[in-house]
């Protein structure tokens, strides 16, 4: 398939694979000397086959629309992307310090706030952020730990530099598809996994077992459950998924109860049975209608109670959002050195806050060339990306950034890093990211690789799903054993 | 395990069990059409009164002609027994229990969804239509492969065979019903010249023809074919084989006595079937009589485990 790939051209952008435009990097010679050695028909089948394995296998997500919701096939590119596991072992560590910052940073806001107090951040950064949950103050989760499954984006420049993008410590979605991802390389390229060394994902649910496991230390073997707002959520299939393999009760807020003695119960067929620990994969708005949205029909009445009497361990625990904010984001590299006193491993992109009049200024004056983001949005939405808006739409922004500059943070638009991706009856470079997940509890786990999502359409940068983004599997390769060979 | 999931579990089997029985069904009382002359007593309009069914069809069809009932059985999406609900049906249940069930059910499932779901369109060619209903009563018995031997003998599981025999039974006891009325209404010497044939057909349809001669070591007469699938306990189909699994399986739930002592007297009734004092033109009392205590005893199962009572004190 040699010409599907003739007019391949990164064209300046830093390419995951290719070195140049005709030179693999070291790393991934094998994998593209491989693809380019198959005949077109050959590759073709291996993407239809592809095709098919996500639809059989019911691989699919939610698409809302007026004309009612459809389940859409997951879209899955079949060429991997491949990180060296050199570079990769730096990145774990980076994550692994950054999510220790956060969590002591959510443990702090919620006892001493010594980090407000010694300055480093405003108060009312915290205070007002969408995140904040007044009603988690004093609390301290088992091991300190708030925010136990992270997602991450991870974005590369046109020099090949990763930055973290943001910090997903909600509900963070995907894994179900990263691990979805493997098994379908697995069974369309078999023959791929002799060629090369490439980390295994398939312990994640077990890790995600042991870590939801080790918040209930008072107990031996905990009844763990995960709480889904239900069959009507775009994330359901993820939901189902992730019970299934980490062998957790799939159970919605209907199914609990809370009763007299602070406990939560699930209704079974043996009547009433206690549930220690729940990985709940929704709003922490949405849990308990007696404390926060009391219209919440998802939720479970008295189950914040229980949470802070210690009866029931919560993953992620209630108030973790409030790390989970464009403008806290900010702080994060201050967050590291302060808490861990520590160079941060991986930088933040580099971000403007629009509360300082100085930065200010200098978003206004670049503004067509900046991408704003209101602080807590997630999803792409709400956002200004200059570079690709209209003159209305950017003038609409100063006017919020005038009116309310504290709500806002402004970057440089990043030339993300492209990928080979194909494109019907072409290779094309299609831009891309990376979203790994890392688990906290007693001890913190890093998916080797994490969903690499792409936008399949030419130019674009939106990854998301919901808005003609697609993935494809993510390979840690190790790259100590054919480095004399380059 | 949640009350919620196992009602979904205990339905899933239901509908599998029912989309296997109405392919083959369909299927064979489509042979059946073929081998009779053109007559008034057995015709397409029979199933739906199997189905029973009547009421539903006429609002919408004026004839009961090949295509519009097998659209109707099959394809219906304003008809909840279609065949194409029952499977829209097994896969949202499958869907939702998908943490208590072996991961490849899901894969079969939703892949004989969508095989359906393509070759639908093509149910008006009657070769096409054999062979897809061929193929969905083996995946089927693909589905409920695994289950057998790759499950543990857990709740699940036990309502799994429990939502099974119940469908099975029901549907057992409907084309019993059937093929006696076909018998009993016939003023005519033409069913009672094809009245062997009929029930060789009857026993086909619960494929059980086999077992019946090996059994039997007889020609195919109407007192021992009723006997047969009524009181046999050895062949997986019968009535009492159904309604003796489903104890089998009741008694590993918790709270089960009252379920169970209900289910040891539908039991004894049908082994104290005789078809002496019921002979095959008087059974239709008995099977509705059947089919009542049949849905009672479900009633009692959702009482006990589905839906007891969860407040709080």
């Amino acid at each position: 398939m040699k010409e599907m790939w003739r007019n391949y051209d990164p064209e300046g952008f830093f390419d995951e694979l290719m070195f140049s435009q005709h030179q693999p990097r070291g790393f991934s010679y094998r994998l593209m000397d491989y693809l380019q050695g198959m005949d077109h028909e050959a590759f073709q089948q291996r993407v239809s086959e592809s095709e098919l394995e996500m639809l059989e296998r019911g691989i699919t997500f939610t698409v809302y629309s007026d004309a009612g919701n459809i389940d859409r096939a997951w879209p899955f590119d079949i060429i991997p992307r491949a990180i060296p596991k050199s570079e990769w072992q730096r990145t774990e560590k980076g994550l692994s310090q950054r999510i220790r910052a956060l969590n002591q940073f959510i443990q702090d806001i919620y006892n001493d706030a010594s980090i407000i107090h010694d300055g480093i951040i405003p108060a009312d950064v915290v205070y007002n952020s969408k995140g904040y949950r007044p009603q988690c103050q004093g609390m301290t989760p088992p091991h300190g730990v708030w925010a136990n499954i992270c997602g991450s984006d991870l974005v590369r420049d046109q020099n090949g530099t990763m930055y973290v993008l943001e910090d997903n410590l909600r509900v963070p979605s995907g894994v179900s598809y990263m691990l979805e991802n493997r098994k379908t390389t697995k069974r369309v390229f078999p023959e791929l996994f002799r060629l090369l060394n490439i980390s295994p994902v398939d312990v994640y649910p077990e890790q995600l077992s042991q870590m939801l496991s080790s918040l209930r230390p008072d107990l031996s073997n905990p009844r763990m459950a995960l709480m889904t707002p239900g069959i009507y959520n775009s994330a359901y299939y993820e939901h189902a998924f992730l019970a299934q393999q980490a062998g957790l009760i799939l159970l919605e807020g209907s199914d609990l109860v809370v009763a007299e003695d602070d406990y939560v119960y699930m209704k079974t067929i043996h009547g009433l049975e206690r549930v220690d620990v729940i990985y709940r994969r929704i709003d922490d708005d949405f849990i308990d209608p007696e404390v926060f949205r009391p219209d919440s029909m998802l939720g479970v009445p008295g189950i914040m109670r229980s949470w802070r009497a210690g009866k029931v361990a919560i993953a992620n625990a209630p108030g973790c959002g409030v790390a989970d904010d464009k403008v806290i984001y900010a702080y994060v590299p201050a967050m590291i050195k302060y808490y861990l006193n520590e160079e941060p491993i991986i930088d933040n992109v580099p971000t403007w806050l629009c509360r300082e009049e100085d930065q200010l200024a200098h978003v206004l004056e670049h503004l067509p060339e900046l991408v704003v983001k209101p602080a807590n949005e997630s999803g792409g939405y709400g956002m200004l990306v200059g570079p690709h808006a209209s003159e209305e739409k950017v003038e609409e922004f100063r006017k919020l950034l005038k009116e309310n500059p504290t709500n806002y943070i402004a970057q440089p638009t990043l030339n993300l890093s492209v990928s080979p991706t194909s494109c019907g009856d072409k290779i094309a470079p299609r831009h891309v990211d990376l979203r790994p997940f890392i688990l906290s509890g007693d001890q913190v786990y890093v998916t080797p690789g994490g969903l690499t999502r792409v936008a399949l359409v030419e130019g674009s940068l939106v990854v998301n799903s919901s808005q003609g983004g697609g993935s494809k599997d993510t390979w840690i390769v190790d790259d100590s054993t054919f480095a004399e060979a380059d | 395990m949640l009350s919620r999931v196992g009602e979904r579990i205990f339905w899933l089997a239901r509908y599998l069990e029912r989309v296997e029985n109405t392919a083959r069904l369909i299927n064979v009382h489509t042979s059946l059409l073929m081998d009779l002359p053109e007559q008034r007593e057995v015709n397409w309009f029979s199933l739906i009164t199997i189905f029973n069914a009547r009421q539903t069809y006429f609002e919408r069809y004026e004839r009961a002609n090949e295509y519009d009932v097998m659209f109707f059985l099959l394809a219906d999406p304003a008809y909840g027994g279609s065949l194409a609900n029952a499977l829209f049906s097994l896969r949202e249940n499958a869907r939702t229990s998908l943490d208590v069930l072996p991961e490849s059910i899901w894969e079969q499932v939703n892949e004989l969804h969508l095989l359906v779901k393509g070759e639908l369109s093509s149910i008006g060619n009657r070769r096409r239509r054999q062979k897809l209903l061929l193929t969905i009563t083996e995946r089927c018995q693909c589905i409920w492969g695994i289950i057998a031997n790759h499950m543990s003998r857990n709740f699940a599981y036990d309502f799994l065979l429990v939502g099974k025999h119940m469908e099975r039974a029901d549907m057992t006891s409907r084309i019993l019903e059937m093929t006696s009325m076909l018998l009993a209404d016939s003023d005519n010497d033409t069913s009672k010249q094809y009245e062997s044939l009929l029930w060789a057909t009857l026993l086909r349809t619960l494929s059980a023809q086999q077992m019946f001669i090996q059994a039997n070591n007889s020609s195919i007469k109407s007192d021992k074919v009723l006997t047969f699938l009524i009181t046999d306990s050895r062949f997986p189909r019968s009535l009492c084989f159904s309604v003796n699994a489903m104890g089998n399986y009741l008694k590993y739930l918790p709270r089960a006595e009252a379920v169970l002592a209900k289910q040891t007297k539908i039991l004894n009734r049908l082994q104290q079937y005789d078809v002496k004092h019921n002979p095959a033109a008087s059974i239709q009392q008995f099977m509705d009589d059947f089919q009542i205590s049949l849905n009672a005893l479900n009633q009692d199962i959702a009482n006990t485990w589905f839906y007891p009572d969860f407040s709080v004190a």
